[in-house]
């Protein structure tokens, strides 16, 4: 029993204040992790399009805008957004706004370069034999191409999702009371209950990821498994 | 104090580079083993790392490992003075040595096991099998999406401040609450990394051209 006793916590753990306070713990992390996946989604999708458009001038900017956030540490975006956004605009955003900006920014330059590997991926015949039967570019684009591309970007989604997830754990650094910080304020408060705080820590963000990972692979037998890694890393990486 | 924190966050990229591809080695043939105590212990370590945050290895280094060891060895630690650098030290090799190694894994098998059995009828021990013939065909057909996780691992560096190593991100923080110059001092942060992270680009575009690696028929041989 006085094992279980550790974990009297995972409430806090799970859903930090909630009912009283602000949403915190485990499903923070969820939180921040599906709505920023989703956006970026969005994002990412516009900007790996232009990024693969044939205007120069649209291109390279959006070229560079990709390059750039994908070399800086996801710490400093943080920081960039936390501390000095309010600074530039005047204005005063949450912690959490600023959280989930930062990783906004951050997952719309990855989901990008996804989005133009997998319409890379797609053969060029099929472009081509599109524009035969007399489909215009935008139409092959959306009823040919596409349906194909997120066929084979799907895996690297998922696979993306789990990264983002874990990523979230660095909201810890500005304060947020999601998992990690949970369990450092738990083991702060009952120094005797160190161990059970990171255990509990480490079992929810393995738990979730570990799970998602399992979905990954379902999917990568289901629609089959494209190296997409290997062409993202093949023609620009950083 | 900006020069100290590029210092140490050069330091921590080799030192990470360096100890995750040994453990990442270790443990890729430990999974391709075909002793199954070892391969299991082998998956276990890295389904376990792979998915919990670099940021939590770090931070349970620091506060929990020290505890974990008998007490005199506990103190000894919480003494020494460079601690906090062993620390994220340790948590990025845990981390990376995973992704590593499961990449490792992944290039095996581009590489047909007949290399293996060649080796073994030129009379190599098994020792030399790996490191004469295996391991390296498995570095060459694994470099790109190695090369992007060292990259990665580089960014994860940044972590370490969250344990006040005294690298660049940590710098730039002890800059701004002492002077209020944080934005300058971010911003030759961000474009070190930036121009850091081509420096790696480069590194790696050039050992594949060094190395001839045609991306495309790997890619088209694991499809």
């Amino acid at each position: 029993m006085y094992f279980l006793e550790q974990f009297a916590n995972w409430k806090f753990y799970l859903m930090g204040m909630y009912p009283e306070g602000e949403l915190g713990g485990l499903l923070l992390n969820i939180q921040l992790a599906v709505v920023c996946l989703l956006l970026s989604f969005l994002a990412g999708l516009v900007l790996g399009y232009l990024r693969l458009s044939p205007r120069k001038f649209i291109r390279i900017p959006v070229g560079w805008y990709i390059d750039i956030v994908r070399s800086v540490p996801l710490l400093m975006i943080v920081f960039w957004f936390y501390f000095f956004l309010p600074y530039i605009m005047g204005e005063h955003i949450t912690v959490f706004r600023s959280a989930a900006f930062s990783l906004f920014v951050y997952g719309s330059a990855y989901q990008a370069e996804i989005v133009r590997a997998g319409i890379l991926a797609v053969p060029k015949g099929q472009m081509e034999a599109a524009m035969t039967i007399g489909l215009s570019k935008r139409l092959a684009m959306t009823y040919i191409i596409f349906p194909q591309a997120f066929k084979i970007m799907v895996p690297s989604f998922v696979s993306f999702f789990i990264t983002l997830f874990k990523d979230t754990s660095i909201a810890y650094v500005i304060g947020i009371i999601e998992l990690t910080q949970a369990g450092v304020i738990v083991s702060q408060r009952q120094p005797d209950r160190i161990y059970a705080a990171y255990l509990s820590v480490a079992i929810g963000f393995w738990v979730v990821s570990y799970s998602i990972s399992r979905i990954e692979n379902v999917l990568k037998k289901k629609f089959g498994t494209i190296e997409i890694a290997g062409i993202i890393t093949g023609t620009k990486r950083v | 104090m900006m020069i100290t924190g590029v210092r140490i966050t050069i330091f921590l990229l080799f030192a990470t580079t360096l100890t995750s591809l040994l453990l990442g080695t270790a443990l890729a043939v430990m999974r391709v083993s075909g002793v199954k105590m070892l391969r299991a212990i082998g998956t276990l370590y890295v389904e376990v790392c792979r998915n919990i945050p670099a940021l939590f290895w770090i931070l349970f280094f620091y506060f929990v490992f020290p505890d974990l060891l008998p007490s005199r060895w506990g103190q000894i630690l919480n003494g020494y003075q460079h601690y906090p650098i062993a620390a994220g030290i340790l948590g990025l090799t845990v981390d990376n040595s995973s992704f590593v190694s499961d990449i490792l894994r992944s290039g095996k098998l581009a590489i047909p096991d007949s290399q293996k059995e060649a080796a073994a009828s030129l009379g190599l021990n098994s020792l030399q099998q790996w490191g004469y013939v295996m391991l390296p065909q498995m570095y060459r057909a694994v470099l790109p999406p190695l090369g992007t996780r060292m990259i990665h691992n580089f960014k994860n560096t940044s972590l370490c401040m969250a344990i006040s190593v005294k690298e660049l991100t940590w710098a730039t923080q002890n800059i701004e609450s002492l002077t209020f110059r944080g934005i300058e001092s971010t911003t030759i942060a961000t474009v070190f990394y930036i121009v850091a992270c081509g420096i790696m680009v480069k590194i790696i575009i050039w050992l594949e051209r060094y190395l001839k690696i045609d991306i495309t028929s790997i890619t088209k041989s694991r499809a």
